[in-house]
């Protein structure tokens, strides 16, 4: 199935912002970012999928990598040399479990908040995981909204507009993605590196 | 700083002994003055968990400094200095241990809530419950977990017992990715590795869980509860969380269900923990003649009918895990809890240490282990599986007395996850903390204090 393939990925996701091949070594008197990454949405959206793509995207030699099943962590070299580490921390889906989330995203710095763009019900799903994280979350998270799934455009149940509108709403950072062919992938990291960036150029 | 993960910092070599022969060192002086004289006026404050956490991580943060400061530690690796901090945390929190863990009255209470939830809730939870899916199934194998989780009571120091539930994490990760490769699954997250973590902590019910929780969270050092480790434990956290709240709707149970289901596995823990209180009274005559029986013929029925059911889910029984849970408290209790091990040379064993000459030793412990495994089944009244069983009922019949066991399981590990490195490696680590009553410090320090430098 989609990311279980071990292709690597085919790097048409990849702009400018990260550059896996710079300089290969890191040097420790960079600035080093790091940045608590969680991901929330209904079990079966790919959640687990988009990161996968995102680690195995990544070329960089030098990179330290962990791959488990839930917990994935990626260091990538920014154009400015700085260094950050994203922790990707997934969390269940599932109905049962959601009482649960905050323990997850409390300290986190983003959250990716995923739902299918062929169930409906998934996209009311993210709503309210948007809803608990401006409730419950920290005040300055950075928020991305993604619609996953976006090669299977014969079976799309929630236009793009909708999408689009809701993230515009609430002040997140909106993109489709693909996990399955790798689409808009890079992205998506992208801008999460790029805000926290920011966020700590502000504060030093 | 990377070596932030405990996984990577496990690896430091002597972490312990390299504390000890630095503190042994003359110009350590003023360090055991000062880890002396924090844990006497420690021990001399009444309890009151936030402000002990708060004093414990302050000094923990301030030796640390000093040592980075200090001559004995000139020119030292990173690594080095992270060795030294889990020496301290180690050695300080063995100190305090009895005074700080479970010593509240909450926690306590905690405890018995969580213990009991899990005895009755593991008598009839299903995979499906928690909805673990089929392919993801695979409850022989999720006792390697369980049985690293049920190993926390066995360790004082915050680091030893995270480890614990680390390892348990990584097998049953190691056990999802195995899983999703095998059945052409998309990659494991969340959503299968939560579930399975939740069957596995009830099935496991480690005594104390909630303090053990408390604990690693108030007494660990802060600086190294972070990235993987703290995913895990946060994890474990949201486990407890979860079962403390477990009800019909949780499990998607029918409540008249649930309630019928809760007050079944009462009245069969009622039973069982009669016939369990026998059972150790009567230990050393099972030894000499299996075949006698102290039980009353009413819970013997009640055992034949339960394990005649599910001969594979022996070691599942509240019995079983509570004689074994028994024995490993009393084990933490002992001072000579490595004087036991010690007597089991192939305990922290790889297959490539081992010789043609051990192999009689070691046939001569599995006899030992047989034979008393038999007398024991016997003696609990259950039907005596035989030889030719498969591996995977083979590691169903663990008995708890045993503490040579986990040998075995070390090699079933490496078969089921292949993790062999890792996860041995930690058990080896691990196996260092047991602590002398006395570790030998210089007496002959005056008052006086470290000044922390930073």
């Amino acid at each position: 199935m989609g990311c279980s393939s071990s292709v690597p990925d085919r790097g048409t996701g990849r702009a400018g912002g990260i550059n896996p091949d710079s300089g290969g070594v890191i040097d420790a008197k960079n600035l080093r970012v790091k940045g608590e990454l969680v991901l929330l949405g209904d079990s079966g959206v790919g959640k687990s999928c988009i990161v996968l793509r995102f680690v195995r995207g990544q070329f960089d030699p030098t990179s330290k990598v962990t791959v488990g099943a839930s917990f994935l962590s990626q260091t990538v070299a920014l154009q400015d040399s700085t260094t950050v580490k994203f922790e990707i921390w997934d969390t269940a889906g599932q109905e049962r479990y959601a009482a649960l989330a905050p323990l997850y995203y409390r300290g986190a710095a983003v959250a990716v908040v995923v739902y299918d763009i062929t169930s409906p019900e998934s996209f009311s799903k993210a709503q309210y995981w948007v809803k608990e994280l401006q409730k419950h979350g920290s005040p300055d998270i950075v928020m991305a909204l993604v619609g996953n799934k976006a090669d299977l455009q014969e079976k799309r149940e929630v236009p793009v507009q909708d999408g689009i509108d809701y993230a515009e709403k609430n002040g997140m950072f909106f993109i489709e993605t693909s996990a399955k062919t790798a689409d808009n992938i890079n992205q998506l990291f992208e801008v999460g590196l790029e805000k926290l960036n920011l966020i700590k150029r502000l504060w030093t | 700083m990377e070596n932030s993960d405990v996984f990577s910092s496990s690896t430091a070599p002597l972490t312990w002994h390299d504390f000890l022969e630095r503190m042994r060192h003359p110009s350590a002086v003023d360090f055991v003055k000062a880890i002396k004289s924090f844990i006497v006026s420690f021990l001399n404050n009444a309890p009151d968990a936030e402000r002990d956490s708060a004093a414990v991580q302050e000094f923990f943060g301030n030796m640390e400094a000093a040592f980075r400061a200090h001559s004995l530690w000139a020119g030292s690796s990173e690594e080095e200095l992270e060795s030294v901090g889990e020496g301290l945390e180690k050695y300080v929190m063995t100190k305090l241990f009895t005074r700080v863990f479970a010593s509240m009255p909450e926690d306590v209470k905690a405890d018995e809530q969580l213990h009991e939830k899990m005895a009755l809730i593991q008598q009839f939870i299903r995979p499906e419950n928690l909805d673990i899916k089929l392919t993801f199934q695979n409850e022989t194998s999720w006792l390697l977990a369980q049985k690293e989780l049920q190993k926390i009571n066995m360790y004082k120091a915050p680091r030893d017992k995270l480890v614990c539930i680390l390892n348990c994490c990584k097998v049953i990760s190691n056990l999802l990715i195995n899983a999703s490769l095998a059945s052409n699954e998309d990659h494991p997250g969340a959503d299968e590795f939560l579930p399975v973590l939740i069957y596995v902590t009830i099935k496991a019910n480690p005594p104390q869980l909630h303090s053990n929780l408390s604990y690693i969270q108030r007494f660990r050092r802060q600086t190294h509860l972070v990235a993987e480790a703290a995913y895990f434990f946060t994890n474990m956290l949201s486990v407890e969380s979860f079962i403390m709240n477990i009800d019909a709707k949780a499990l998607s149970m029918d409540e008249t269900e649930f309630e019928k289901n809760m007050e079944s596995a009462r009245a069969l823990l009622s039973g069982l923990s009669k016939s369990s209180d026998t059972q150790t009274q009567a230990d050393q005559k099972f030894e000499h003649d299996p075949n006698v029986s102290v039980e009353s013929s009413e819970t013997k029925s009640k055992n034949d009918e339960q394990y005649g059911k599910n001969q594979s889910s022996i070691n599942k029984t509240p019995s079983i895990s509570d004689l074994e849970n028994k024995g490993a408290n009393m084990l933490l209790k002992e001072n000579e809890a490595s004087q036991v091990f010690r007597d089991f040379p192939f305990l922290y064993s790889q297959a490539g240490d081992l010789t043609v000459g051990d192999v009689e030793d070691l046939l001569n412990n599995y006899k030992q282990l047989v034979f008393k495994y038999v007398s024991l089944t016997k003696g609990l009244g259950v039907k005596i599986p035989s030889p030719s069983l498969s591996k995977a009922q083979c590691q169903n019949s663990e008995q708890p007395e045993f503490a040579k066991e986990p040998e075995m399981r070390e090699a079933h590990l490496t078969d089921n996850t292949g993790n062999y490195g890792e996860v041995s490696v930690f058990r080896l680590e691990n196996s260092e903390s047991k602590m002398p009553e006395e570790v030998g410090f210089q007496s002959q320090c005056e008052e006086g204090n470290v000044s922390p430098e930073r």
